[in-house]
Formats: C-alpha cells, sequence, structure tokens
C-alpha cells in the first residue's frame, strides 16, 4: 500500500461564520461539518486531510509554508483575501504541489471588487461555484489523481 | 436526466491547452470519459463541439430546453471573434438560467495564467453558473459530479 498523501485545506476569512452568514449565498453547511465530511471522505481516499481556518492573512502564510515538503496538496477557500493578499499569491508560488483554488459562490457573478482573484494565477486550478459540494468534489479528485 | 456538453471554437485541438492534471488530452478522450461518467448516473450525454460561433449558439438558443443541465467550455483559442462568441454565450446561458437548470464553465487550462485578459469568466450577475479551470479532463468529470451531486443522483460505479 502506498503511502497516506497530505491535503491540506485552507479557508480565510468570515468562513468561521458559514452556515450563519448568508445562507442564500454560501448554505446552511456549517465549516465543522464540511470539515468532517472532507476528512472522511478524504481517509476513504487514502488521504490524510487537514482542515484549517483563519481570519487572519499571516496565519494562512504560515499554513501555506508549513505546507512546503510537507503536504502533497493544498486546497485553499482564501474567501475576501482571494481579491487583495499578495502575500498569499507570493507565498502559494512558494509551494510546489498540486494547489486549487475554491470558493463556494462564483465571485465572477457578483460584486465586482470580487472578479480579480491574486489567488489564481499562483495555483494549477480553480473550482467556483458548485456550493460547500465543491470541497467534497475537490478532496475526491484529489484522491483520484495523487 | 439529459446533460448537454458544449465546446465552443477550437477546441477540436487541444495541443495548445496544458493542466497540471492531464497530458496530451484529446478531446475524443474527453467525450468518452464524460460519456463514461454519465452513463454510471444514468445520465444521457450530449456531447458537441463547433467552431462556427453563431451556428453553435442558434442550435443552443432552439435546443435549451431539451436539457437539464448545461456544461461548457466557451473558447479553446482567442480570435476577435471571442468578442461575439462572448456576446452568444451569455445570451445562450440566460436562457438556461432563467430555467433555473444548472450551467458549469469549464476550461482545461487555468485561464489565469495563460492571462485573464484573453479569455474572462462568463459574467451572468442573475445566473448561477458554476466555474472550473486547470483541471485538464477532470474539470468536465468535477462538472458532472456536481451536477449529479445536486440532483441527488447516486453512481453505479464504485
Amino acid at each position: 500500500m502506498s503511502q497516506q498523501k497530505k491535503v491540506r485545506v485552507l479557508n480565510g476569512p468570515n468562513l468561521n461564520l458559514l452556515g450563519a452568514r448568508e445562507p442564500e449565498i454560501y448554505g446552511s453547511a456549517t465549516l465543522a461539518q464540511i470539515a468532517e465530511g472532507c476528512i472522511r471522505l478524504g481517509a476513504e481516499r487514502g488521504l490524510d486531510v487537514e482542515f484549517l481556518q483563519s481570519n487572519h492573512e499571516g496565519q494562512l502564510i504560515d499554513w501555506i509554508q508549513g505546507a512546503i515538503d510537507h503536504c502533497d496538496a493544498i486546497v485553499i477557500n482564501a474567501a475576501a483575501f482571494t481579491h487583495t493578499s499578495v502575500a498569499i499569491h507570493d507565498a502559494l508560488r512558494a509551494y510546489k504541489g498540486y494547489k486549487i483554488e475554491l470558493h463556494i459562490s462564483n465571485p465572477h457573478l457578483r460584486e465586482e471588487f470580487r472578479h480579480t482573484s491574486y489567488v489564481a494565477p499562483a495555483v494549477d486550478a480553480v473550482v467556483a461555484g458548485l456550493g460547500v459540494g465543491g470541497y467534497a468534489l475537490v478532496v475526491g479528485l484529489l484522491g483520484e489523481v495523487l | 436526466m439529459k446533460v448537454l456538453i458544449l465546446n465552443g471554437p477550437g477546441l477540436d485541438d487541444l495541443r495548445r491547452l496544458d493542466s497540471s492534471f492531464d497530458k496530451d488530452l484529446t478531446l475524443d478522450r474527453i467525450e468518452e470519459a464524460c460519456g463514461a461518467l454519465c452513463a454510471s448516473y444514468g445520465i444521457d450525454m450530449t456531447f458537441r463541439q463547433g467552431d462556427v460561433v453563431r451556428e453553435l449558439f442558434d442550435w443552443v438558443g432552439r435546443n435549451a430546453s431539451e436539457f437539464d443541465a448545461l456544461i461548457i467550455n466557451p473558447i479553446g483559442y482567442y480570435s476577435y471573434e471571442a468578442y461575439e462568441t462572448f456576446e452568444k454565450y451569455r445570451s445562450a446561458i440566460k436562457v438556461l438560467a432563467h430555467l433555473k437548470k444548472p450551467v458549469v464553465e469549464v476550461h482545461i487550462s487555468n485561464i489565469f495564467r495563460r492571462g485573464a485578459h484573453l479569455i474572462e469568466p462568463l459574467r451572468e450577475p442573475d445566473a448561477q453558473i458554476g466555474f472550473i479551470c486547470g483541471l485538464g479532463l477532470h474539470s468536465y468529470l468535477l462538472a458532472i459530479e456536481s451536477i449529479a451531486q445536486k440532483a441527488n443522483l447516486k453512481g453505479s460505479t464504485p
């Protein structure tokens, strides 16, 4: 049996309020429920899934840097930092494993200030607008390709 | 459930498109893999590619109501025709969005790496459009999985 692959799922500001904040956009599932689903699905597919959230840009950068040489893939929902953080962009560029940008809603259908992503040019792929189900789909995909 | 997978201009030749997740992808391979995944969910798939924008989208406009969901890869290369393309796409997508049918935009490459100034995501504020780029063949497969997930379809293969 091959060695268990490590996937770090990072969540940015306000995602701790999931389920309570604007459920018409983000759905009624809480972040804890999504985390549980990702960890369980990952285990079924031979992945060690680490699911993290912070409202602090520096913490997210530390987690991206910490994944270098330790994780096989990063999934990042940088939330509002997506549209502002050159520092997260730079950290992601330094990480060489698979990296996927994830959003619950599709930012391109929303306010103009969400149309630019500093994350997108620094990652391999972008998945958005599939609802909270997007998390499980991306973890499932990584189970196949890693 | 009937799903239309529509591929726009230039997507008959994928040699210029790259993804970290796939090498040497061909449209035939995509069609075959999508067909197999759709079959496992009992989804009836129609897979089309066209280079003439006007024909492609007139066809969608006429036939959209027959499908329950649309997966669209709008374009494989950029040309001046692309301006017209996106106007046509918007009208085709509006038709489906107003019928409350799932629409997922897919791209093989990460279009933000290739240059967002060349190919931009579809923007239709009133619509529900999923977006996947950069996963190669898996951009399409994930779109199918998402549609199946939302429709609570169960797959027949593990």
